[in-house]
């Protein structure tokens, strides 16, 4: 039955690649499905399974916890609300004991995220300046991103990332540091370090948002890179890594290592 | 007993119609194009790490591969998660990098032609997550999520079966059977499908939460933004309303995607705004490769029909330029 109705399309019939496609395509009847109804099942199972773990990872990552409806926060002695205490918290716990349940999986799939493109508000973007003040007295600046230098598009983009994601790291570490008590670099400072390492000097980076102008400011005649836009976050210096061996931080193009305190030793 | 029987015909035609839905054959036209251009953009997407491998990748650029890992770790759990893996966690030499990136580059080149597509196909997803892992967080953004979700669903259906080079080299040996519509074939479309309509979802519920995405003006934060900028729209000022349809018009749609697609007669309208939005995307906002990554993703939703009308002709002079004459 199946043979004969893989012969009446225009697929059956097709001799080779060269012929013209069909018209009309109908649906097969159930009854003439290909695979064995056991196998169906298993592989029904598994897509029920895997759509769940797919869905389950944006929802969880959409919600987050809940005070009660009412909730007063205690006032300390100056009238100052207090930060409520964790158990006050509501957590979400389908979405959470979910997300738990499929996160291996969903981590060897690199499906463990959200979809919020441009969510929930776009906002400025952030740029890193850096200065590099090399071993032979040299001065090396740059931004990223930067159109001018950064080429192809994806290329200046993956600069830009960088930039813009080191917000998400560092109150990603914030988090880590409020629970395990242990605190890593900031990424600004890890930054920092490669570009020292990378071009053998000493770093200083300069973190800034570009803010964005309303239609009023546009209309009135302001440009998007007006200096005004740019916001100042923050400086971070940086040192050359020390190498792999632990020994002496790494030089390019055959300069001289750099001391740096207390490496080494 | 009539409540029984009503009962077991619902379970009956729900069954029915279930396996009609993931494991009715289907011609394997519409894949094998996401192929070609899925794979096509992942090599793109993978040959630009050329430009800095050892920055991106290597295991002491912008975020060395330790600080990486303990970021990777969720701070109630003890240490990195084993599942968040990647090629580059072990590799330390460059020429091994050079390696391995070489070889994927070769493994999407492959694939974007169908050659060994079976084998490039999977080889191509784990290639993808490798790079994926490790620059994440770091550099990674809405492409990566795609090109990999793309790599996962091409693994599983005879994504080489049409505008191949298997094809031609099936042909060459005079295997001249034809294409045979594919259970798996259908199955994989339907991940794809489903998948997107889950994205859509999330994504619009979460612009639903945003102040300026209800006020209608998020549009015009997104043009204005100077970073993104390719083509400067910022004419847009001066259309506020204009801003406003095509902020609401855009939440509306992404939510209600998962509704509407399936839809015969809603279909062309839902896939039409996908190239309004995705094409905006790349020509003004400088996102080429996620735009065509998000279209790419669309084209599930085309019939194998319609697909090999559109590309038979073309595959069929590459054919007659390859296929040797017996």
């Amino acid at each position: 039955m199946s043979k004969k109705w893989h012969e009446n399309t225009a697929d059956g019939a097709q001799g080779s690649a060269l012929q013209s496609p069909p018209r009309r395509q109908s649906p097969p009847p159930a009854s003439e499905l290909a695979w064995h109804p056991l196998w169906r099942f298993l592989v029904s199972l598994l897509v029920a399974g895997h759509l769940l773990a797919v869905f389950v990872a944006p929802w969880d990552l959409a919600t987050g916890p809940a005070l009660p409806p009412g909730y007063m926060p205690t006032t300390d002695s100056l009238g100052r609300p207090q930060r409520p205490a964790p158990k006050q918290w509501q957590e979400p716990l389908v979405t959470r004991s979910l997300r738990n349940f499929f996160n291996h999986y969903l981590n060897l799939l690199y499906l463990n995220h959200g979809y919020e493109f441009f969510a929930p508000d776009p906002v400025g973007t952030h740029e890193i300046d850096y200065h590099v003040t090399r071993s032979d007295g040299q001065i090396v600046e740059g931004t990223f991103p930067d159109l001018s230098t950064q080429w192809p598009r994806l290329y200046y983009h993956r600069h830009m990332m960088l930039a813009e994601q080191s917000e998400m790291i560092n109150n990603q570490l914030v988090m880590m540091a409020e629970q395990t008590g242990v605190r890593k670099p900031f990424s600004g400072q890890v930054f920092a370090e490669h570009l020292a390492t990378l071009h053998g000097g000493r770093a200083r980076l300069k973190l800034k948002i570009h803010m964005l102008l309303s239609p009023d400011s546009v209309l009135a005649g302001t440009r998007l890179d007006d200096p005004s836009t740019y916001r100042l976050l923050g400086t971070v210096d940086g040192s050359p890594r020390p190498d792999r061996s632990g020994s002496s931080p790494v030089g390019q193009s055959g300069e001289a290592p750099i001391t740096i305190p207390g490496a080494g030793q | 007993m009539g409540m029984i029987s009503d009962s077991r015909g619902y379970v009956a035609d729900t069954w029915k119609a279930w396996n009609r839905f993931w494991f009715a054959p289907s011609d394997p036209a519409t894949l094998c194009l996401i192929r070609l251009l899925a794979g096509s953009l992942l090599f793109y997407t993978h040959l630009v790490w050329s430009w800095d491998l050892q920055a991106f990748l290597g295991p002491d650029g912008w975020l060395p591969v330790e600080y990486l890992r303990d970021l990777h770790a969720r701070p109630a759990a003890d240490g990195p998660q084993w599942s968040v893996w990647s090629l580059f966690f072990w590799i330390e030499k460059p020429w091994m990098l050079w390696c391995v990136h070489v070889f994927a580059l070769l493994v999407f080149f492959f694939l974007m032609l169908g050659l060994f597509s079976r084998t490039t196909a999977v080889l191509g997803f784990l290639l993808a997550v490798t790079y994926a892992h490790r620059i994440s967080p770091g550099a990674y953004f809405g492409l990566d999520k795609i090109n990999c979700m793309l790599a996962l669903y091409l693994m599983l259906g005879p994504c080489g079966a049409r505008y191949s080079l298997d094809r031609i080299r099936r042909l060459n040996r005079g295997d001249n059977r034809p294409v045979l519509p594919s259970a798996s074939a259908n199955l994989t479309i339907r991940l794809i499908q489903l998948h997107l309509c889950i994205i859509y979802l999330f994504s619009g519920l979460a612009k639903h939460m945003g102040e300026n995405w209800q006020a209608g003006t998020a549009v015009w934060w997104a043009v204005a933004n100077l970073e993104y900028q390719s083509i400067d729209m910022t004419w847009l000022a001066g259309w506020p309303t204009l801003v406003a349809l095509a902020t609401h018009a855009t939440v509306f749609w992404e939510i209600f995607y998962c509704c509407l697609i399936w839809n015969r007669f809603a279909r062309p309208l839902v896939l039409w705004m996908a190239v309004a939005v995705h094409g905006g995307i790349a020509l003004f906002m400088g996102m080429i490769t996620f735009g065509l990554a998000m279209l790419y993703a669309n084209l599930a939703f085309l019939k194998p029909a319609t697909v090999r009308r559109w590309v038979d002709p073309l595959a069929d002079r590459v054919a007659l330029m390859l296929v040797r004459a017996k």
